[in-house]
């Protein structure tokens, strides 16, 4: 058991508690926040320093066969960046864009960081993941499976079985240890097995005689029979492709009428919002010259329409790695740049369908620079923070390393001038960025980066928050917002975030100044829903009968077995048993 | 025949790359008496598993093995490790995934160089895949949905018995009759025993496969050729192949080593990726190197995730540095450049050039793998270990990124561990020589 | 005294006996048989006076091994095939043209028919001694 510590006077931000740049002690005991703790307890003064729950990353693709395929596709990305040498507490290991395992996790650790989700797992893969899992530190976990484009999942929305198909996707949680369901492409991706792509909600998936928008409402409807803690993950249709804010609104209404699970407000979580909502000026072409902004548009639409949250998936500039369970668009991309164009398959074996293609965003690129007028835009003109999160889609329109640059844009306006400037004119002609006064407060930064998208991904009681009872992951930053005007001196939010000053993980101090200390594992969250014995006895043997029939290997060796699991796993059971058979 | 105290059902073959996981084995007093579902090969891995092994731990003294306990053998491990200024550490390819990471470990804390033996079977597969990256395929797809298939430069009946007949002449979701429904092709320098399966067999002069791969992609781009032939066969031949996979719906090319060792070799794989990314411009193509040894595709996924780079890993200077040519097996014992190895489930006395075996009997080798080979007879330490996915369980992954979990179905034999554990004894005790 | 040699262009390759009898044991006498032949077409057969099962000297370059002939179903001329492992080894390349992969495949040669009257001792290979 780690010993007690006591964070001494410093300036606390704790949105879900209300908490505003407070100078409080914060007590830790036994991996938890406390009230108070005894006279034997560690004390660190951390006077005048910004004391934050530990970062939350709620869509970073950290694990898995196609960052694997990336990371193997390019070896000059890992030297873009100094390696990090092995020390007595440290593996040694590659940075730059994609990391290796063990220098992932001890960098998103040195930056305050403490949990870090996979959002696209491809189920059949997730042996694989566990193993890779275990190889990163220092952070706690999350894996979100695809459904989207899974011949099971088509069987289920076409019997128009809801039962059956929440079933699925409680075995799949079950089976590969995941937190919740991500939908990419749905339909697209599939479409793929034939080099073709579907752009628009209503058109038929080959094949199976469903459409995108049923196969979005069945999942969510299924999702919140469940009342799983996150909501479906949405990657819609048409991304990359200008003017597919229509797209994107159009699927986002689809689901409008769904109701939460306990009334729950929210039922969709719309991802990297940045590639979804590209306007095109007035009479123009869906073509590249024709791209505007749609930040501003799509902001609107979320102020009045209040089923859905976001993250933003924020370009930044420099060498990049996409990487998407959307295999059609990557394509795209690779015929649009002629660079290396990795693809991996799509099909019900392995439904993911994902492309991998280096790219270089540039500022004097007319599209990159509107690009990235997009989700500043969004984020300075929605109302209501708590649905809006802060993420780059590490690798894909940057890794998560420019956080801090993606925070000062949204801190400091003076800092936005200075990137207007350097950027195409487009960026100020077909954006309002270059007009918006508003600049996020400390408090509105810590919940986009720790509050929602603990409250998002359902792990709120425990996540993202200092609360008592909260788990003691803590991240201290070495500037002091009080004293400091960060908006003025935009250099001090890239520096301050860049390097924690003290993170704390389940009350273990990990990391100090920016250098691991301690590399314990972290927990990966997974959930083990408990359905009525009469859904789970039908959804198996079916699944089974689908599996054997579709798959190439055995049903039997589909799960990711215990040994892979059990001593990273934090299972938490969900009663089911009220879905019908 | 007696039957069968115990069926293990759903193992995983750990032969080739194909991974097939419908293996029956069945045992009675806890030995495999037999085996359904398998091929040749697959019935001699598990059957004959227990013959020709390494019984003891040995060292060798004066030109001779001589046991000792399995303390000494990794003590005299170390020894040679800890002494070593330029560490290789090789194989790999046929021992599952804790294994590879505990050889990751320890090749990191002595500052040597790592290799697979996909350095010497699909290396240049992967420098290719560097070079204009990958469209791949999995094998179910091609079960559901492949009309077109394209073996090129691999012999499935030797080196992958089962691979066609689980994947490819086989009927399929979207692909009711495998005979008429889809057809599959062999491109080969000689007529090998899998010509005589396929559909339509493509013979070309050896090494001349670029030229042959660019002259396709050159007719599917619509350019005329300005000679008859290439590589032995007529133009009007290389039109209809073209024209026949720009109509196929889904398509898919399995190479061997036939492209990835003969002239050229990564820019015959460079120039295969280019075609079929052309492809997929008209329709779907994919592609899937015919990975040898079962778990050949794991180490170049632990090594990538851990290191960064799928093979030929130089720790040298406290980090991953990555250079085939430089850093992989053959060229550092060709150049005489490496002073101990570490080999672990592999064979290169056996399999490496002769130029190689000079530098093998001239440095001290620690040997660790279940049988006596080649390269055992060499070794200055061998060390005994149970067989993966029969001995002891643990992951390997199939040729096209299927991860799968390794059964164990019986005991090894008495004191003799798992890779993994031997590799962590070697790791514990060097750690403390190197805090020293 | 000079000798009758055939030209053909050596590659080496799996085999299916080659996989079953390395996973009995490499030192195996039938891993041995299934490793020391090379195939060669009836008309290089002729060429050089002798019959399937009699021995034949490989040599290219880089080395030479004695082994047997066996005749090739697929009938090429000018081809010579011999399973992947040591035989084959003694007379491929260890230049990799700085990728890591040696000349297994493609690799010139000539055959003659062989003075001596056993298959090389690999085991002298290993050794060390070129």
């Amino acid at each position: 058991m780690s010993k007690d510590i006591i964070l001494k006077n410093g300036i606390v931000y704790d949105p879900k508690n209300g908490i505003d740049g407070e100078v409080k002690d914060i007590c830790i005991s036994d991996g938890k926040i406390v009230e108070k703790v005894g006279e034997k307890a560690k004390v660190i003064d951390v006077k005048g320093k910004t004391v934050l729950p530990g970062g939350v990353d709620m869509h970073s693709h950290i694990v898995g066969s196609k960052l694997n395929f990336g990371r193997a596709m390019c070896p000059e990305a890992h030297r873009l960046e100094k390696p990090m040498m092995r020390t007595k507490k440290t593996r040694s290991g590659v940075t730059g864009i994609m990391f290796s395992s063990y220098t992932l996790g001890y960098r998103y650790s040195s930056m305050g960081y403490t949990t870090v989700i996979e959002p696209a797992l491809p189920p059949m893969k997730a042996l694989g993941t566990w193993e890779e899992l275990e190889d990163i530190p220092n952070l706690n976990k999350a894996l979100l499976p695809m459904f989207g484009n899974n011949m099971v999942t088509y069987h289920y929305v076409k019997e128009g079985d809801l039962s059956g198909l929440a079933g699925f996707i409680s075995w799949i949680l079950k089976a590969t240890g995941g937190w919740g369901v991500k939908v990419v492409n749905p339909g697209g991706t599939y479409a793929w097995a034939y080099g073709k792509n579907i752009r628009e909600p209503d058109t038929e998936i080959p094949q199976w005689g469903i459409t995108p928008r049923e196969v979005i409402r069945s999942l969510v409807m299924a999702t919140e029979s469940l009342g799983l803690p996150h909501v479906v993950h949405l990657h819609p249709n048409n991304l990359g492709r200008v003017g597919n804010i229509h797209t994107t609104i159009e699927e986002l209404d689809a689901v409008k009428d769904i109701k939460g699970f306990k009334g729950r407000k929210q039922t969709i979580h719309l991802t990297h919002m940045s590639f979804e909502t590209l306007d095109m000026v007035e009479e123009g072409k869906p073509e590249w010259k024709d791209v505007s902004s749609g930040g501003l548009a799509f902001a609107k639409y979320m102020n009045k329409n209040k089923h859905f949250t976001a993250d933003l998936g924020q370009i930044t500039f420099g060498p990049a790695m996409t990487m998407t369970g959307d295999g059609p668009f990557q394509f795209t991309l690779h015929q649009m740049t002629k660079t290396k164009w990795g693809n991996i398959p799509v099909d019900v074996e392995l439904p993911g369908g994902a492309g991998i293609v280096p790219y270089n965003f540039e500022m004097k690129s007319p599209a990159n620079s509107i690009q990235w007028t997009i989700p500043l835009e969004f984020a300075l003109s929605v109302d209501d923070i708590w649905r809006v999160v802060m993420t780059t889609d590490h690798p894909n329109a940057g890794p998560f390393t420019k956080y801090p640059l993606v925070l000062s844009w949204l801190m400091s306006k003076k800092q936005r001038a200075i990137w207007l400037d350097k950027m195409h004119k487009f960026a100020r002609e077909r954006s309002t960025l270059e007009g918006i006064e508003r600049e996020w407060t400390m408090y509105e930064a810590t919940i986009s980066t720790r509050a929602a998208p603990a409250k998002i991904l359902g792990i709120d009681s425990r996540k993202g928050h200092l609360g008592i009872g909260a788990d003691a992951d803590v991240s201290v930053y070495s500037f002091n917002p009080l004293k400091t005007n960060l908006a003025e001196n935009p250099d001090l939010i890239v520096q301050g975030f860049s390097e924690s000053a003290l993170t704390i993980l389940s009350g273990e101090v990990v990391a100090k100044k920016g250098v691991v200390q301690k590399t314990p594992h972290g927990k990966v969250m997974t959930l083990d829903p408990q359905l009525n014995d009469d859904l789970a006895a039908r959804v198996a043997s079916e699944v089974e009968g689908m599996i054997t029939r579709w798959y190439a290997h055995s049903f039997k060796n589909y799960p990711a077995p215990e040994r892979y699991r059990a001593h990273l796993e934090e299972r938490i059971p969900l009663d089911a048993r009220s879905v019908t058979a | 025949m007696t039957e069968a105290e115990k069926v293990f059902t759903d193992v995983p073959c750990t032969f080739c790359g194909c991974l097939c996981d419908d293996i029956e084995v069945e045992v009675n007093d806890g030995k495999i008496v037999g085996i359904k579902n398998g091929c040749a090969i697959c019935k001699s891995r598990f059957l004959k598993h227990h013959e020709n092994r390494l019984e003891h731990p040995s060292i060798m003294k004066d030109g001779e093995q001589s046991s000792v306990s399995l303390d000494e053998a990794v003590s005299k491990a170390v020894e040679i490790i800890a002494s070593a200024r330029r560490l290789l550490i090789y194989g790999l390819s046929s021992t599952e995934n804790d294994a590879h990471r505990e050889a990751y470990k320890i090749a990191e804390l002595a500052g040597g160089v790592v290799d697979n033996t996909s350095s010497v079977c699909h290396g240049p597969t992967i420098l290719g895949v560097q070079e204009s990256g990958e469209a791949a395929g999995a094998l179910a797809e091609v079960r559901n949905r492949a009309d077109l298939v394209i073996y090129w430069g691999s012999n499935p009946l030797a080196a992958h018995p089962r691979h066609i007949s689980r994947y490819t002449r086989v009927a399929g979701e979207y692909i009711k009759d495998p005979k008429k429904d889809r057809k599959i092709w062999l491109v080969d320098i000689r007529k090998s025993e899998t010509a005589r399966t396929v559909d339509k067999f493509i013979k070309l002069q050896p090494g001349t496969d670029l030229e042959v791969i660019s002259s396709l992609r050159a007719l599917l781009r619509g350019h005329r050729l300005a000679v008859d032939e290439v590589g032995g066969i007529p133009v009007s031949e290389l039109q209809e192949a073209v024209d026949a996979m720009k109509n196929a719906k889904y398509g898919i090319l399995f190479f061997g080593l036939g492209l990835t060792q003969s002239k050229g070799r990564f820019r015959n794989i460079d120039a295969a990726v280019r075609l079929i990314q052309d492809l997929n411009s008209y329709t779907k193509w994919n592609m899937m190197p015919m990975r040898g040894h079962y778990n050949v595709s794991g180490a170049n996924k632990t090594s990538t995730w851990q290191t960064g780079y799928p093979y030929a890993v130089d720790f040298a200077r406290g980090y991953p540095r990555y250079q085939p040519g430089e850093y992989t097996a053959v060229d550092l014992l060709a150049r005489g450049e490496v002073d101990a190895m570490l080999n672990i489930a592999a064979d290169p006395a056996a399999h490496f050039p002769k130029a190689c075996l000079k530098t093998l009997s001239q440095i001290p080798i620690i040997n660790i793998d279940p049988k006596e080979n080649m390269t055992s007879r060499l070794a200055t330490v061998n060390i005994p270990v149970a067989v993966a996915g029969i001995e002891c369980d643990g992951a390997a992954v199939r040729m096209d990124g299927l991860p799968l979990y390794l059964h164990k179905i019986i005991d090894p034999p008495e004191g003799v561990l798992p890779d993994r554990d031997v590799l962590g004894m070697i790791y514990k005790k060097l750690e403390k020589e190197v805090k020293k | 005294m000079s000798r009758v040699g055939v030209k053909v262009t050596l590659t080496s390759g799996r085999t299916l006996l080659q996989g079953r009898t390395l996973e009995e044991g490499k030192l195996t006498d039938a891993y041995r048989d299934a490793v020391s032949y090379v195939e060669l077409d009836g008309a290089t057969l002729d060429a050089l006076g002798i019959e399937p099962g009699s021995l034949v000297e490989v040599e290219t370059i880089y080395g030479s091994v004695v082994v047997t002939a066996k005749k090739s179903r697929g009938e090429e001329p000018g081809i010579a095939f011999m399973p992947c492992g040591p035989y084959a080894n003694t007379v491929t390349s260890d230049d990799t043209q700085e990728t890591g992969m040696p000349s297994f495949k493609s690799i010139e040669a000539q055959v003659f028919k062989a003075d001596a009257s056993t298959i090389s001792d690999i085991e002298k290979f290993v050794g060390g001694n070129p």
